[in-house]
């Protein structure tokens, strides 16, 4: 029985065709983007922002950022399982929901309620998880998708909770500390460091291979012993956790949270993130994150254009190069080859 | 409540929407079985159909027959030059597909929102003549959508099963390489698919704008119904298409009616999933190797 992987045919060229002394020299483009030295001089300069940059909107410009890049990088690690979730904004909507009630309803205190966030979640992905993810490629994006609609509709209809389509007002900061600008935004900064440090620690070891090669050749990986619907599962929690977390901290930023914010055109949004920023790298979703987010924020007047434009971007990136824009140098790279004759 | 008159009009309801659905699926099943593309920008295809029927009847004013047919027919040739540009590179590439369609999807649905604006329009409809049928009163427009809707159904029927064109389509869907081994232009056919794919969807986007309402976002829903009514019936397979349009077409005018439309896409879309799991290749579709 094989199954055959979601991303298999869309695995650049040089993974198949290329001999592999090519392997070393294409893969330098993104090598350097993660280097330690290059995120040391990221996260320096990203603490001593708010010392030049005081200004309210710049900050909370930079704190929709550290949020969505949590999502989408939750999102990024489903996806290197070789499942695209259409669906992924409804656990954030779940996170988020859950921690605003917990901290307006119950009283609960703000850590608690993130913990909520991130573990309601993931015990739902617990339940659906073993159910969607014996899905592979097509069918698995459809049901996401068809998810999605249902939890959205759910937390459209469920008024008693929920609020219904008029959503959830008034949710309280963290603490009144963290309801300045600054303060919030080093939480924020603070979330965003962890879990993406978390999740590239993650993929980096063992188990990141274990997840690489449940993509590249799922049969192959069960022979070989490694356990891949519980691997599958697991990472499916981990990924719907984090990203209610990211929820939970919209919440708490917005204040308020309503069912359009995590309706299909989020759920979109954090795919087209991965998609145009390379599927195959974590670097990709944070690429793709400050692309789709930083550019409309400095481009308000032109909300139509924005979208068309994306548009058209998502098509030529998966016309022609499906590494995305984070692997742009090695795309180049393979245009030279091209012309060189050594295919 | 759940008497004659009540039962009856439900199932006048439940023909309107199944024959929009299945003529919005179809197209899709057909891209997806011949080329092997998942196309996201269907319902873009259809809202497009819809703002064609309103220049033409609601603005031109001319006969509904001839309208509604050539509405379709523009947006169709029009779409030809995407098939060009856009579509030929995702042909038999099913993930990269999905996501460059998408794009498309979101580029068509906002260049509407820049030529028309976002508020809703809507597309008079082709008679306001009712029906008295013993105690039942219908709209004689519903009869006049499900009448065309049947007749492009046959139409497509007779042409895939009687026409030289029909059967190298239908050879196609089942092995590219093979059938161009045997002479089928395979460029020209999947033109020729794609032509009566968009000519479908746009003309059940004009229905449904009649039905309903007209916006630039109203290919959102009939994207939906067309992935519920493939999935149900099976993907690429057209009598699936069928059953799955008049299955949701029935079931949707039935709950919609007696328990609400919340209630009524929670069954559909719970059915749906429940379907996916089970039997992912669908009513009627071929379960893959």
């Amino acid at each position: 029985m094989s199954k055959p992987s979601t991303l298999d045919s869309t695995l650049p060229p040089r993974f198949a065709s290329q001999p592999t002394a090519h392997a070393g020299t294409v893969r330098t483009p993104r090598r350097w983007l993660a280097h330690p030295a290059v995120v040391a001089v990221v996260i320096a300069l990203l603490i001593a922002l708010p010392f030049f940059a005081q200004d309210k909107f710049v900050l909370s410009v930079a704190v929709t950022t550290f949020i969505t890049a949590i999502a989408a990088c939750a999102l990024h690690l489903i996806v290197r399982t070789g499942h695209v979730s259409l669906g992924h904004a409804a656990f954030m909507g779940i996170g988020a929901y859950v921690s605003a009630i917990a901290t307006m309803n119950f009283g609960l205190p703000f850590p608690v309620a993130v913990c909520l966030a991130f573990l309601v979640p993931a015990a739902l992905a617990l339940v659906v998880g073993p159910i969607l993810l014996r899905l592979t490629g097509k069918y698995f994006v459809l049901v996401t998708l068809l998810f999605g609609e249902i939890v959205r509709t759910a937390f459209v209809n469920w008024t008693d909770v929920t609020g219904g389509s008029t959503g959830i007002s008034g949710v309280p900061a963290p603490s009144p500390f963290f309801s300045g600008a600054v303060p919030f935004y080093y939480l924020a900064l603070g979330f965003a460091i962890v879990i993406i440090g978390i999740i590239g620690r993650l993929l980096a070891s063992e188990t990141g291979r274990v997840i690489d090669s449940i993509r590249e050749g799922e049969a192959l990986a069960r022979c070989s012993g490694v356990p891949v619907l519980a691997t599958k599962v697991a990472v499916f929690m981990l990924g719907c956790g984090i990203v209610g977390v990211a929820g939970a901290l919209q919440a708490h930023f917005v204040r308020y949270i309503d069912p359009t914010s995590f309706a299909l055109e989020q759920s979109l949004n954090l795919v087209v993130i991965n998609v145009i920023g390379g599927m195959y790298t974590l670097i990709g979703p944070i690429v793709g994150t400050l692309f789709l987010v930083l550019l409309p924020e400095f481009l308000r007047g032109y909300v139509e254009l924005q979208h068309v434009f994306f548009g058209i971007v998502l098509i030529l990136v998966m016309a022609f190069f499906s590494g995305g824009i984070a692997d742009a140098g090695a795309l180049l790279k393979r245009i030279g080859a091209g012309r060189g004759g050594a295919r | 409540m759940f008497s004659p008159a009540v039962l009856g009009q439900v199932f006048v309801d439940g023909i309107g929407l199944s024959a929009i659905y299945i003529l919005i699926a179809l197209g899709f099943t057909l891209l997806f079985g011949i080329m092997r593309v998942v196309n996201f920008a269907h319902g873009a295809f259809a809202m497009l159909g819809g703002y064609a029927l309103y220049y033409l009847y609601g603005g031109l004013g001319l006969p509904y027959l001839i309208a509604a047919p050539a509405a379709a027919l523009i947006v169709a040739t029009v779409a030809l030059v995407l098939e060009r540009v856009v579509y030929r590179f995702f042909y038999q590439r099913m993930f990269q597909s999905m996501i460059g369609l998408l794009g498309l999807d979101m580029a068509i649905m906002y260049l509407a929102v820049i030529a028309w604006n976002a508020e809703e329009r809507s597309v008079p409809p082709s008679t306001d003549a009712l029906l008295h049928m013993g105690s039942l009163v219908f709209p004689a427009q519903k009869l006049i959508i499900a009448a065309i809707a049947a007749i492009a159904l046959l139409a497509f029927y007779v042409f895939t099963h009687y026409s030289r064109y029909g059967l190298a389509m239908r050879a196609a869907a089942q092995d590219v390489d093979i059938a161009e081994a045997q002479g089928v232009n395979s460029t020209a056919i999947y033109r020729l698919a794609f032509f009566i794919a968009i000519f479908m969807a746009a003309l059940a986007g004009g229905f449904y704008a009649q039905t309903y309402a007209l916006s630039p976002f109203v290919g959102e829903p009939q994207l939906m119904i067309a992935f519920i009514v493939v999935i149900l019936g099976g993907m690429g397979s057209i009598p699936g298409v069928a059953l799955g349009g008049l299955l949701l077409g029935f079931a949707n005018s039935f709950l919609g009616t007696f328990y609400g439309s919340a209630t009524s896409i929670f069954v559909s879309f719970g059915a749906v999933i429940l379907l996916l799991i089970f039997r992912p290749w669908g009513l009627l579709g071929v379960k893959e190797a």
